[in-house]
């Protein structure tokens, strides 16, 4: 019981091949099905729009039927990536932030993913709800300021 | 836990005041008096903040043996046992992706 959650991983690639492979490949990477996707419906196809400003989205075909994920705050290639995570249950003004930082090792990099802004849901919105349905393990938390730690590596 | 019993528990620590107190409550109980004073707010203010906690069942409150006006507060295991088993879950989900990217980015990496 403790202060916040981060996944840190270790990879034999150089920071800035790193950033490559996560934000330009992310489609060959990323894992679907319905734990992982934001409709379970669907086959999304993942992407990200490079730079801020842009978009990390998923696309479902090409007449553009896609959901936006979130914008890309912070595109740093080789050094950090922030961008929002937005579920569709998550009402308009509602967000949370994915923060990842590539840092270079001895043989390659290591990356630390935190995601944080969970506190800002109201207890009493829906995406905290149906924690029954395998959709739920996309209820990215965070970690509320200090009280949780549990520094998990792969 | 259901639902219901994690949205109360992150509820009631949506509050900056509500998190300095599970803080110090972490390291011992503590009376009322001693929790206002460390967060620089009036008694009646404190006890706002701790009807929230105790309703969802973060703290339980006790007396000592000697003086039944005197309310003593620690906190209770079970909610925050129940909110990192669902947080872990949650982490599971980047876990997941983040081993799917190393396989994949480690089998780009030069010779």
């Amino acid at each position: 019981m403790s202060g916040k959650i981060m996944i840190s991983i270790r990879l034999a690639v150089e920071p800035v091949a790193a950033f490559e492979l996560f934000t330009a490949r992310v489609d060959d990477w990323w894992r679907k099905g319905p734990k992982y996707q934001m409709l379970a419906d669907k086959r999304p196809r993942l992407h990200f729009e490079p730079g801020e400003g842009g978009r990390l989205v998923e696309i479902y075909d090409d007449a553009g039927d896609m959901f936006e994920i979130g914008r890309i705050l912070v595109w740093r290639p080789g050094e950090r990536l922030v961008f929002e995570w937005r579920q569709p249950n998550f009402l308009a003004d509602q967000v949370t932030e994915v923060d990842i930082a590539f840092t270079r090792v001895a043989g390659g990099t290591r990356l630390t993913l935190e995601h944080r802004g969970w506190a800002k849901l109201p207890a009493d919105h829906p995406a905290r709800h149906g924690l029954d349905d395998g959709r739920f393990m996309l209820l990215h938390a965070r970690w509320w300021e200090d009280q949780f730690e549990a520094l998990k590596r792969i | 836990m259901t639902p219901a019993g994690i949205d109360s528990t992150l509820a009631a620590l949506a509050d900056p005041t509500r998190r300095g107190v599970i803080d110090l409550l972490r390291e011992r109980p503590r009376r009322a008096g001693e929790l206002a004073e460390a967060a620089r707010m009036s008694a009646p203010a404190m006890s706002r903040h701790l009807r929230v906690l105790r309703t969802g069942k973060l703290i339980e409150e006790s007396h000592p043996e000697n003086d039944a006006r005197q309310r003593i507060y620690r906190l209770r295991p079970e909610p925050f046992d129940a909110l990192q088993i669902w947080l872990s879950e949650i982490q599971e989900f980047w876990n997941g992706q983040l081993a799917s990217f190393k396989a994949f980015a480690d089998a780009e990496a030069p010779e």
